[in-house]
């Protein structure tokens, strides 16, 4: 669970070296290695009506991706990192899942390219497809047009929205590996208003000292480690009260669990983690189930 | 027995070039994509002479520099960096991994910055094996 090696995905118009620079504090926990990737789209260079291939255009743009890597690159090797870089022509979750495969990657990072309600209804989020198709953890970085520099230590104060799920174990794994980097963690969980509907309020009080108890269990286990952690319960809409909790403890990341729901009925029931990794403006840390 | 030249680079354009070269000066080239692959090729090849990329997957040139130069078997080999990786990049990096209780390595003898003309590339490689 050791994030030593990280691929960085980057289109270069949303995703930024400080977002590559706000992470090179995991060194401590152990990073040492990033791998860029550059995924040139197929209509960019293929499928153009009376033109076919335009192998002068996909030199173009890798000539102009390999120029920036160059840069990337020798401020990470300067500094002692390994570094390797891909330039590929296709699908985005493709070539992410090959260059995962053939790197080893521990982390895969990526930035939120925000699409319309429209298009997004008809047309899977690039994103949402890594997230789906990744076995491995996914950290995804918000852009907004006015806001393009990332958080300069995103493991600083992460919270970790938890339903006590193994995946919620999994997660608390990964933090106790990054220790040297992490200030404070918030363990919240949201419960569903439903489960409150007792009929007396020593039934609710109950349930709540439940819950407490099981948070509590779960900040010992980073306690034990060294990581301060506080425990936090809400109650309503997981994805919104998420982001109140991130909001009231000052947090730098959410960290969540990935469920292996399909595509079709994410899009019919929504999701908290594609709404995590696409609606909030905190960087967000998404980890599969464990395999 | 003709001499044999490990060409190590992920760019097949690059390498196309670097092995033409290497044939038109009668030696034999050997190709590996990648800094892994090259090690390898490197163990069992012996190869008189190694042209290395900077910038590759899965190992990059500078740590293949680094376990070719703590090796006894390869320290002797000689090697041409042929790189898009600016020279004082790759000293300072060797220097941060020294630093950061790695063995020390010797600079390399020939540190090329691509793209290079053929007759460069000659020169370099008849500088050592002609």
């Amino acid at each position: 669970m050791d994030i030593r090696k990280i691929l960085f995905v980057t289109k270069f118009e949303e995703l930024w070296f400080d977002a590559v620079e706000s992470l090179l504090d995991l060194r401590q926990a152990s990073l040492d290695h990033v791998v860029f990737l550059n995924v040139i789209e197929r209509e960019k260079v293929a499928l153009r009506r009376g033109k076919g291939y335009q192998k002068t255009e996909e030199v173009r743009l890798r000539e102009m991706a390999n120029i920036r890597f160059i840069n990337w690159a020798e401020s990470l090797f300067e500094r002692g990192f390994e570094v390797g870089a891909y330039i590929v022509v296709g699908s985005l979750a493709k070539q992410v899942v090959i260059a995962v495969e053939k790197e080893e990657i521990d982390l895969i990072v990526v930035g939120h390219e925000k699409k319309g309600r429209i298009e997004q209804l008809y047309k899977s989020s690039d994103i949402l497809e890594i997230i789906r198709r990744s076995r491995k953890p996914v950290l995804v970085y918000k852009y907004t047009p006015e806001n393009t520099i990332a958080v300069k230590k995103p493991f600083e104060r992460p919270l970790l929205a938890t339903c006590f799920s193994a995946t919620s174990q999994n997660a608390i794994g990964y933090l106790k590996r990054m220790q040297p980097v992490i200030k404070k963690v918030t363990i919240v969980h949201v419960a569903d208003p439903k489960a409150l509907k007792e009929t007396s309020a020593m039934d609710v009080q109950k349930t709540r000292k439940k819950i407490r108890r099981k948070l509590d269990d779960l900040c010992d286990l980073l306690i034990a480690e060294g990581i301060d952690a506080t425990p936090g319960i809400y109650v309503g809409s997981p994805s919104k009260e998420i982001v109140t909790a991130a909001k009231e403890s000052n947090a730098t990341m959410i960290i969540a669990g990935t469920s292996s729901n399909s595509s079709i009925k994410e899009k019919l029931v929504g999701s908290t983690s594609s709404f995590l990794a696409e609606k909030t403006l905190f960087p967000t840390l998404l980890i599969p189930p464990a395999t | 027995m003709n001499k044999k030249v490990l060409v190590v680079d992920d760019d097949p354009d690059v390498r196309l070039f670097n092995v033409t070269v290497v044939e038109e000066n009668g030696f034999i080239p050997i190709e590996a994509s990648n800094g892994e692959e090259g090690l390898k090729l490197l163990k069992e090849e012996k190869p008189d002479l190694v042209i290395l990329d900077v910038l590759m997957p899965r190992q990059s040139g500078i740590r293949l520099y680094r376990e070719l130069k703590t090796d006894k078997s390869l320290k002797n080999i000689h090697v041409i960096l042929l790189s898009g990786i600016a020279k004082k990049t790759f000293l300072r990096s060797q220097k941060a991994l020294t630093e950061f209780g790695g063995e020390s390595v010797p600079e390399p003898e020939i540190y090329l910055e691509k793209p290079v003309e053929p007759e460069e590339l000659s020169a370099a490689i008849n500088q050592y094996i002609g």
